[in-house]
């Protein structure tokens, strides 16, 4: 076991650096900083000063030898939109993203396995079409659109809700809920599928007719057996869920790191686009390697591969 | 958004292979008794005939402005029916421009999702079959990609590379790959072990043979179903593209394009996004609807399944 | 890690207990302002960026002297009085007894202090490359409160130049940016919690009259319609700026011009746009009229020039564009016949969010033109693209373009618009004409009506004469202001907010 999560943490390593790679580079194709940041009638001194500062006058390769290098001592650069260490504006954004997530995925989870399992009970039956029914409006509503909806309705209408910001729980709920929606409609048509298939395997038709009195028993034994899928799906939101913060942090004027990443890249701060995507990265390979680990204790066959 | 839906869940069902021609007849008439499928069917048939024809019949109307009906509500009986959607911020038909956008629409995210399918399919099916070097970093490289925000990379990319029709179906189809490549390779890492591919093999069936001819095929139907799902993504995505301008470029038209271009509308003209949206909305859940029963025709065992536990 | 135990602590515990948000209505004297965009820095030298200004200028940080827009004038502030010693040297004299928020005294020093660290080039200070690029200037203190200031060529304007430069504590450190900001103002800088808010709060020692209002609180949100629900709810008191369609409520939706005005620069030298009937073509093919009340607010005004009437130099005898697709299409076929390639694809270039709608002001814009025969490729790009399509050097081998820009003038004068926009050397200019360079120079050594006149003829040269591009709109802004407050704004808010000149009404 110490060896497969020593071989798991070592692969990780190997996504991430190739990650790094993959932003370091493409992230400066897109285009020089000066212009963004200098005047418009900058002069040539004054964008080579700019570039020296920043070190964007070295060939890119020894730009990123010297990114490596920094890495080691954590220090991932300066921003040049807020004139301070990258990791230090970073870090003061990724805790407000993290606490999003950490509330959306088990409402996300404990959502979708109720319902998913009810559906699955009687397939085609009118809760399972229901279920299913919202479950896809849910997968397939463009996020920015309820997140102004919610405003609109709950904030302006009928005033239950704060419109926007931190402060209060209540000024968390639209936010969650808005983020909630798209991993749960995927989920429970995962949950429901893979119950399907449990609750019409041999064993549980087995247990069925050995008279097993209690369906309660069936659900349970089936629903174990169907988890494997369901954590798969979950960890793979849960990674997701950066895009969804993007837009509601964004509406919401929530202080996270999805909005971060995007405005670093439209304002070209090379340093906290690496830092944040080193960040995510990392917290993303933690929960793969936490629900590899899950998988290989329940399922011998995975360690193998 | 990635699904192995039926990865384990199906572990100990032998299936049998593929349905027989002559169970064609068998497959329409089921149609025709499955009501939900019946409908879905025919709403995709509609956007299909949308697809062909859309921009033949109404690209002029679609492209038509006037500013004097600037968002004008829609279901108002005096004007044109064309407008019976309303109208968009520039005095648009909403309608029109639904019906021309559908081929740029499902042109891209159909595109997008196939060549993820094929190229993620593919790649699954050497990741599960071929394990050693190859497969390990397949599938660091899916990890890699898959632990990155797609919209940020999608934007990264697009500002490398000129955001055009070409660009931004790779970029989609880039970001889905590794869904496909995981979902497939677990399958294949159950299939393989199955008696029917050991005894291929021990028949001394080649490997490329095992795969494409026994292993792909059952591998299908999950992937179907998964695709089907990932086409509402893939729209959404562009949405998102289109709202921070990078997505494709007017006067090309896209249900993504539209329902960004109307999200500055929400609270005083409702309608100019939410049509569009509704419309992306029936797309993937008759695609997904659809799907599942194709799935459960297609699969003798699924049948047997939904007819045992609906006793 | 700490913030995220706090937030974790403070959820499982007071989901419960907390109270309704209906009770999170503002006290007294505290207020919340709502901005479009947050601050990536709070220094005094960024002050004509209006997400900086907007916070601090005049209400943390001071100048010298203040514009009055409204009569193209100045008027004391940190200054008592000055006068222009020699064409090059003018003397200013300070106000007495006026203290910073850190305790050290304003003096001479202070203001040489100031204008040092604003023109060290080691920081890219919007104040100094926008206001102060090629003015050769020193400061030097006479006495504790008279400072002298020398320009190497005559600056007829240098009281209107130094409305610009926000006054510091000399403890504000030099060569780096600071994130809190000391200066003289009503107000004394609180906090800067990065993506959530600015506060500040009323400062005891001001030398002037003390305003009511207390503490002020800065959140920014993007989208428009968030913006202004949150002032309709009472979660806040006045949002700075709201898209046309979110200013439904004639009551708290006011108007005010910005100080923007918006036109097409066209690619002069590139055919087809370098033939003249082509660009007026393209002019007469635009109907500005149609989207004033539609796409664009219905208190906007048709522009002729790259300034506004508040700005000294305006030409206010230019008269519009007509809207003659006909005439448009004649000209066009005209050109056709003497044969300039007027089939050749002409790059329109836009960029999201340049003003509210300015997406589906291009694509209408680009119909029109397609409309009487124009081949228009409509790209919108994101700033850094933009900038590169706006900037010299031009890329080499470039298409023909008609570039949309946003040109914001808020200094009261057109010296900062007229070189930038139009001279051969001017970073942005398309256009290359001894004429109007000289002009240009010319207009920039005199004052007065001298000055005014020779802008003014610049202006019509380049709009009758060259027709170099297409003039658009001058803007407008909505603000949002909340029924709690009496506020009605003016120009000036384009680039700051005096708290001092909010009317808190007495609670009802």
């Amino acid at each position: 076991m110490g060896n497969f999560i020593f071989k798991r943490s070592l692969q990780s390593v190997l996504s991430l650096a190739l990650l790094i790679i993959l932003v370091f580079f493409l992230a400066r194709f897109t285009g020089s900083p000066a212009d963004l940041y200098l005047p418009l009638d900058a002069t040539e001194e004054m964008r080579d000063q700019f570039n020296q500062r920043f070190g964007f006058d070295d060939p890119v390769y020894v730009q990123f030898f010297r990114f490596l290098g920094g890495l080691l001592q954590f220090d991932l650069g300066e921003s040049i939109q807020y004139s301070k260490p990258a990791v230090e504006v970073v870090l003061q954004a990724f805790p407000t993203t993290l606490m999003l997530a950490a509330i959306t995925m088990p409402i996300v989870i404990a959502v979708a396995i109720v319902t998913g399992s009810l559906a699955a009970f009687r397939p085609g039956g009118l809760f399972d079409r229901i279920a299913s029914l919202i479950s896809l409006i849910g997968a397939s509503t463009p996020n920015f659109w309820v997140a102004i909806v919610g405003v609109i309705v709950f904030a302006v209408w009928l005033r239950v809700l704060p419109t926007s910001g931190t402060g209060t729980p209540w000024h968390w709920v639209l936010p969650v809920a808005v983020l909630c929606l798209r991993p749960t409609g995927v989920l429970v048509q995962v949950v429901r599928s893979s119950m399907i298939t449990a609750l019409s395997s041999a064993y549980v038709k087995t247990a069925r007719a050995k008279g097993v009195r209690a369906r309660a028993i069936v659900f349970v034994h089936a629903l174990r057996n169907a988890l494997l899928p369901v954590i798969t799906v979950a960890s793979d939101q849960a990674a997701g869920i950066v895009n969804g913060a993007v837009i509601v942090e964004t509406v919401f004027g929530f202080p996270g790191i999805g909005k971060l990443m995007i405005d670093s890249v439209l304002l070209r701060d090379f340093a906290v686009i690496q830092a944040a995507v080193l960040v995510t990265a990392l917290a993303v390979f933690i929960i793969n390697i936490v629900v590899d680990i899950t998988y290989a204790l329940v399922d011998p066959r995975i360690r193998h591969s | 958004m990635r699904s192995s839906i039926h990865a384990s869940g199906t572990a100990e069902m032998a299936r049998p292979a593929q349905a027989t021609p002559s169970a064609l007849r068998d497959i329409v008439s089921s149609l025709l008794r499955d009501k939900v499928a019946l409908v879905s069917a025919a709403f995709l048939a509609i956007v299909l005939v949308c697809v062909a024809l859309g921009p033949t019949l109404l690209a002029d109307q679609a492209r038509a402005m006037n500013l004097m009906q600037r968002n004008a509500a829609p279901f108002s009986f005096d004007r044109p029916w064309l407008y019976i959607l309303g109208a968009d911020a520039l005095g648009r038909s909403v309608l029109a421009r639904i019906i021309v956008a559908s081929q740029n629409t499902i042109l891209i995210a159909g595109t997008a999702v196939l060549t993820s399918l094929v190229v993620g399919g593919a790649l699954g099916l050497v990741a599960g079959f071929k394990e050693g070097a190859v497969s390990a970093i397949l599938l660091r490289l899916a990890d890699a990609i898959m632990s990155f925000p797609s919209l940020l990379l999608a934007v990264i990319v697009l500002f490398v590379f000129e955001p055009g029709v070409a660009n931004v179906i790779l970029v989609l189809a880039i970001s889905r790959v590794p869904i496909f490549l995981r979902t497939v390779r677990a399958e294949v890492l159950e299939l393989k072990e199955r008696l029917f591919v050991t005894s291929a093999r021990a028949m001394g069936a080649s490997t490329w043979r095992i795969l494409f001819r026994h292993v792909a095929p059952m591998v299908l139907p999950t992937v179907i179903n998964l695709a089907a799902l990932e086409m509402a993504f893939v729209m959404l995505v562009e949405s998102g593209l289109s709202f921070l301008g990078i997505g494709i470029q007017p006067p090309e038209i896209t249900w993504g394009l539209m329902v960004s271009d109307g999200r500055n509308y929400i609270g005083s003209a409702w309608w100019v996004a939410f049509w569009p949206g509704l419309v992306i909305m029936l797309v993937t859940m008759s695609l997904n609807l659809f799907s599942n029963w194709l799935r459960v025709v297609t699969d003798p065992v699924e049948r047997w399944r939904l007819q045992t536990s609906a006793e | 890690m700490n913030a995220f135990r706090k937030t974790a602590l403070g959820l499982s515990t007071a989901l419960f207990l907390s109270p309704m948000p209906a009770a999170m209505a503002q006290s007294g004297d505290a207020v919340t302002i709502v901005l479009p965009g947050g601050p990536d820095r709070l220094d005094p030298c960024e002050t004509p960026r209006s997400v900086i200004g907007r916070i601090i200028k005049q209400n943390v940080v001071e100048t010298l002297v203040e514009l009055d827009y409204a009569k193209q004038t100045t008027i004391p502030r940190l200054a008592e009085s000055w006068e222009q010693t020699s064409p090059t040297t003018w003397r200013f004299n300070l106000r007495k007894g006026v203290k910073f928020h850190d305790g050290t005294p304003f003096d001479a020093a202070s203001v040489v202090y100031s204008l040092e660290r604003t023109l060290d080039p080691k920081l890219t200070c919007i104040t100094r490359t926008k206001y102060f690029g090629g003015v050769d200037i020193t400061a030097r203190a006479i006495d504790e409160n008279t400072v002298e200031f020398m320009t190497k060529t005559p600056m007829p304007i240098l009281p209107t130049l130094l409305a610009q430069l926000a006054i510091a504590s000399a403890k504000t450190p030099k060569g780096e940016y600071t994130t809190e900001p000391i200066g003289t103002g009503p107000y004394d800088f609180v906090s800067w919690t990065q993506g959530e808010n600015v506060k500040i709060k009323r400062f005891d020692g001001y030398w002037g009259e003390k305003p009511k209002i207390e503490d002020a609180t800065y959140v920014w949100r993007s989208e428009s319609s968030v913006a202004a629900a949150m002032v309709e709810t009472g979660e806040a008191d006045l949002a700075f700026s709201i898209a046309p369609q979110d200013a439904t409520n004639p009551e708290t939706d006011k108007v005010y011009p910005n100080s923007d005005s918006a036109m097409f620069r066209l690619s002069a030298d590139i055919p087809p746009l370098n033939d003249i009937r082509v660009r007026k073509a393209l002019n007469l093919a635009i109907d500005r009229k149609a989207f004033l009340g539609s796409v664009i607010s219905d208190k906007a005004e048709l522009a002729t020039q790259q300034v506004g009437p508040s700005v000294l130099g305006h030409n206010p005898n230019l008269v519009p564009w007509p809207y003659d697709p006909e005439q448009a299409k004649a000209l066009l076929a005209e050109a056709k016949a003497a044969g300039v390639p007027v089939d050749t694809e002409i790059r329109m270039i836009g960029r999201p969010g340049m003003f509210a709608n300015s997406n589906e002001f291009v694509e209408a814009a680009a119909e029109m033109l397609r409309a009487v025969g124009f081949k228009i490729k409509l790209d919108n790009l994101e700033m850094t693209q933009w900038l590169e399509a706006a900037n010299k050097p031009f890329a080499a081998g470039r298409q023909a373009n008609a570039l949309l820009t946003m040109h914001d003038n808020n200094s009261g004068d057109a010296q900062f618009t007229a070189f930038f926009k139009y001279h051969s050397d001017g970073r942005q200019s398309e256009i290359h004409d001894a004429k109007v360079d000289k002009l240009i120079t010319d207009a920039g050594m005199a004052s007065g009506e001298e000055r005014a006149k020779l802008y003014q003829e610049t202006f019509r040269y380049i709009y009758e004469d060259l027709v170099a591009d297409a003039p658009l709109f001058h803007m407008v802004n909505y603000m949002r202001v909340g029924k709690r407050i009496d506020f009605t704004p003016t120009i000036a808010n384009a680039v700051e907010l005096q708290l001092a000149k909010l009317v808190v009404k007495s609670p009802s």
